[in-house]
């Protein structure tokens, strides 16, 4: 028999595994998440450089498009990972979400179409940032490098090129930090 | 007092478990995954994981994804029960214990 100083140990070795399988659940949703966002980023950017006209429709389309991904991987990794990650909740927090938003943009800053460029960007990453306090620090990680990015091209890249340079850093950061989170999980 | 089940006391099948039970019944976790997890060898792991097969305290599937072998191994109903017990041990042994301070 064990004494209660080892007891207390192996439970906490239990508790600490249990940790690492929530972990390993949420990156694998997120990491497949992030991908697919990331390659509708690239799409938007570049679709909204080679056609600005049409950027407002094609930005509905790609955040609406991305909250049907979300919850289609989300349904369909249920059964191999157990972790409901989109219900009633996820989908108003994306509607709330998208709503402070729009009134950010449209009422109270008016803002351009570069302003929103960073906007959505920052804003988005901001979530990764508070996910990054619960989930892992991968989150952080992720949401501190492309905002600090997404400001570097904000003050440093003039013109339409900044929409190629955030198809680059957010598009493409959301994929390479997926496949890292699938790396690392 | 319940006695400690022998079978996952050892550290690393006591991780094997508490991965495993993390999960809900039906799902189970790839040989890989539960390496990366465990932090075991191959060889290590592989050789806990059969002493928790013969137990009947795990579930091992082998099969084919494309041309990959794939291992997954999910913890069986008497798994969790065993699993569940040796945990309340352990809270009766570190409740005994601060009861006695």
């Amino acid at each position: 028999m064990i004494d209660s100083k080892e007891a207390q140990a192996a439970l906490a070795d239990i508790n600490e595994m249990v940790a690492r399988v929530r972990q390993s659940r949420i990156y694998d949703i997120a990491s497949q998440i992030m991908i697919v966002a990331g390659v509708m980023v690239v799409a938007g950017n570049i679709a909204s450089y080679v056609a600005p006209r049409y950027s407002t429709y094609i930005w509905i389309s790609i955040n609406v498009l991305n909250v049907i991904a979300a919850a289609v991987i989300s349904v369909l990794s249920y059964r191999r990972t157990g972790v409901r990650a989109f219900d009633y909740r996820v989908l108003s927090a994306f509607l709330l979400f998208f709503g402070f938003g729009i009134l950010c943009i449209s009422v109270l800053g008016h803002f351009g179409w570069r302003e929103m460029s960073v906007f959505w960007p920052t804003y988005f990453m901001l979530f990764y940032c508070l996910a990054g306090l619960w989930f892992g620090r991968a989150f952080l990680t992720i949401g501190l490098s492309i905002t600090v990015l997404t400001l570097v091209g904000h003050f440093f890249i003039g013109g339409a090129l900044f929409l190629l340079w955030m198809a680059a850093v957010n598009g493409g950061g959301l994929i390479l930090s997926g496949f890292w989170m699938r790396w690392g999980e | 007092m319940a006695e400690l089940d022998d079978v996952i006391h050892q550290p690393l099948r006591l991780r094997i478990m508490a991965a495993l039970n993390a999960l809900p019944s039906s799902v189970g976790l790839e040989f890989s995954r539960l390496k990366k997890l465990t932090g075991a060898t191959d060889g290590n792991l592989g050789a806990h994981i059969e002493t928790l097969a013969k137990a009947g305290y795990v579930r091992v599937d082998k099969a084919f994804v494309g041309k990959k072998p794939q291992t997954t191994v999910t913890a069986s109903a008497a798994g969790r029960g065993a699993f569940a017990r040796h945990v309340a041990t352990l809270q009766e042994i570190i409740a005994g214990g601060e009861g006695e301070k």
